[in-house]
């Protein structure tokens, strides 16, 4: 089982059942980042020294008669934004490198390692997470594996091209406006942003606590609830964590769609996607109709949820990073520089203002919510564009890219709703992917569809073929 | 009318601190200029002016005595 695409279930079957060791899981899983790595630059940090002794540490357990972990021996890498004990905590920043190593574990890392995985490194991501391209001028960008000479998207750029590239069953990364959402649909993998304040941030670098999630990707919805169901539970480290008791992913996802009430977002969604991007959600629309009624929702207040989204981004990450702008403003990645430095300049009454239309727009979602169990929607206007690109074609208009790849992301998790994203795309084709927005806490909702889509066909996190 | 960035730019900065080097000044404008475009979207909403509710109320913990 150490074939580059097995899944975290059959590995941790097979290591936990004795047909491999992790070690050997292990071992194959550094040959294959040696390998493969060079040519996408998702890793920035190979634990391998503590990828092989934590192997060993799950093979000595089981061999003592310990009873395996859900997760035992399966290979992951987080986003470079999580603390991992002795390295520098960078957030894919040049400033950071001067900050001492981390003395410690995130904490979503040690529950991970709890559950018998196997850390194998840090991954690529756009510098603070400020970022949906996944270009990074200090790292280099980091290049999708269906297409090295497209984005990523990002920020969470490392872990949706490790994961897509059979570098990392799992991946955790982080999603503030879209940054799971968007490098999963792009590298046409799985991802899960769970609802805002579900799972803790502790040992994590912030970028904007109001609106920070973290979450797990993977290239099946069964890893993504495995990954999920770990990690739950409150940490008073965080101050957003909710007291809430985990409420397991897993026993749902055979549950099907039948008696759903599914929605279409059309409108300014469907206006703002290319003609492939909302064919992928009518793929999924299609798929679903087979076993429920699916229907249509205009959200027509979804761009001052956007709105309110950015404005409390650009406000509030500028003012946690101003102490770096005045002292080292040419230090910062071109790419993210000059948004943060604007948005030290912000008046406040934008701010304050922002933050009631955020309140109001998670009102008008609740109000959908009364007839709706889930939404679906494009994760990104179009597929990956090229690296370098600086505009993109929204509704027959040109616009920066960087400010708006995301765009379709950021109206849910403005209001912290929780969303899967599932790969919809043809082998050999350009990855897309399709948000499933359920009311908050109802991550069991967005996981049963995916596993339907999943079991349907119609989602699948088909493996790069050489381009 | 369309506001003058630069002058906003140069008092604000003034006033926070923060030096805007003149390579960094025309993108420190643009992304001004889409921060104001949402801005006047925000205020297009209708709020209700009894409706004061914040997002991000701040809660004290419960404590235990």
């Amino acid at each position: 089982m150490t074939a580059p695409f097995a899944t975290a279930a059959e590995i941790a079957a097979a290591v936990g059942g004795g047909a491999t060791s992790a070690r050997a899981v292990a071992e194959a899983a550094l040959a294959r980042i040696a390998a493969i790595n060079p040519s996408i630059n998702a890793y920035t940090d190979v634990t391998a020294d503590r990828a092989l002794a934590e192997a060993d540490a799950v093979d000595a357990a089981l061999a003592g008669g310990a009873a395996p972990g859900p997760l035992a021996g399966v290979p992951y890498a987080v986003k470079n934004l999580f603390d991992i004990d002795g390295l520098t905590t960078r957030a894919g920043s040049k400033i950071n490198r001067a900050d001492p190593p981390a003395r410690g574990d995130a904490v979503l890392i040690q529950r991970l390692r709890g559950a018998g995985a196997v850390l194998l490194g840090g991954l690529n991501m756009g510098e603070y997470a400020y970022d949906f391209t996944g270009e990074n001028a200090h790292d280099g960008a980091c290049r999708n594996p269906h297409d090295v000479a497209r984005m990523t998207g990002g920020s969470s750029s490392g872990s949706g091209a490790a994961t897509a590239a059979g570098l990392a069953p799992i991946s955790l990364g982080s999603d503030t406006n879209g940054s799971l959402r968007v490098p999963s649909a792009l590298c046409g993998v799985f991802s899960l942003k769970p609802t805002y304040g579900r799972l803790p941030r502790s040992g994590s670098f912030p970028f904007v606590d109001s609106l920070d999630h973290l979450g797990p990707l993977a290239r099946c919805t069964h890893d993504v609830a495995l990954a999920y169901d770990a990690m739950q539970g409150f940490d008073d480290g965080d101050g957003a964590c909710a007291r809430r008791a985990p409420e397991p992913g897993m026993p749902h996802l055979r549950r099907g769609v039948a008696g759903l009430r599914i929605a279409v977002a059309d409108g300014w969604f469907m206006q703002s996607a290319a003609p492939e991007a909302n064919a992928a959600v009518a793929a999924a629309a299609d798929a679903l109709s087979a076993r429920t009624d699916v229907g249509a929702i205009s959200l027509p207040h979804a761009q001052m949820g956007r709105a309110a989204a950015y404005i409390i981004t650009n406000a509030e990450s500028a003012a946690f990073h101003l102490a770096r702008l005045r002292a080292n403003a040419s230090e910062f990645d071109p790419g993210t520089r000059d948004r943060f430095l604007a948005g030290a300049l912000l008046p406040a009454p934008w701010l304050a203002r922002a933050q009631r239309v955020r309140r109001w727009w998670l009102a008008r979602m609740l109000e959908s919510f009364a007839d709706i169990d889930l939404i679906l929607a494009p994760a990104t206007p179009a597929s990956a564009p090229l690296i370098g690109a600086d505009t993109l074609d929204i509704g027959g208009r040109a616009v920066p890219l960087r400010p708006n790849l995301g765009l379709l992301a950021q109206p849910f998790s403005c209001v912290g709703l929780p969303v899967a994203t599932v790969p919809v795309f043809a082998p050999g084709a350009l990855p897309l992917g399709v948000q499933l927005i359920a009311p908050p806490w109802r991550e069991d909702l967005c996981l049963r569809a995916a596993q339907y889509l999943e079991d349907a066909g119609i989602a699948k996190a088909h493996p790069p073929t050489a381009r | 009318m369309m506001p003058d960035l630069d002058a906003h730019i140069d008092a604000a900065s003034a006033l926070v601190g923060l030096e805007i080097a003149p390579e960094h000044r025309p993108g420190v404008r643009a992304f001004l200029g889409i921060a104001a475009d949402m801005a006047a979207l925000l205020d297009t909403v209708p709020l209700d002016e009894a409706e004061q509710q914040h997002a991000n109320v701040y809660l004290p913990p419960e404590m235990d005595r």
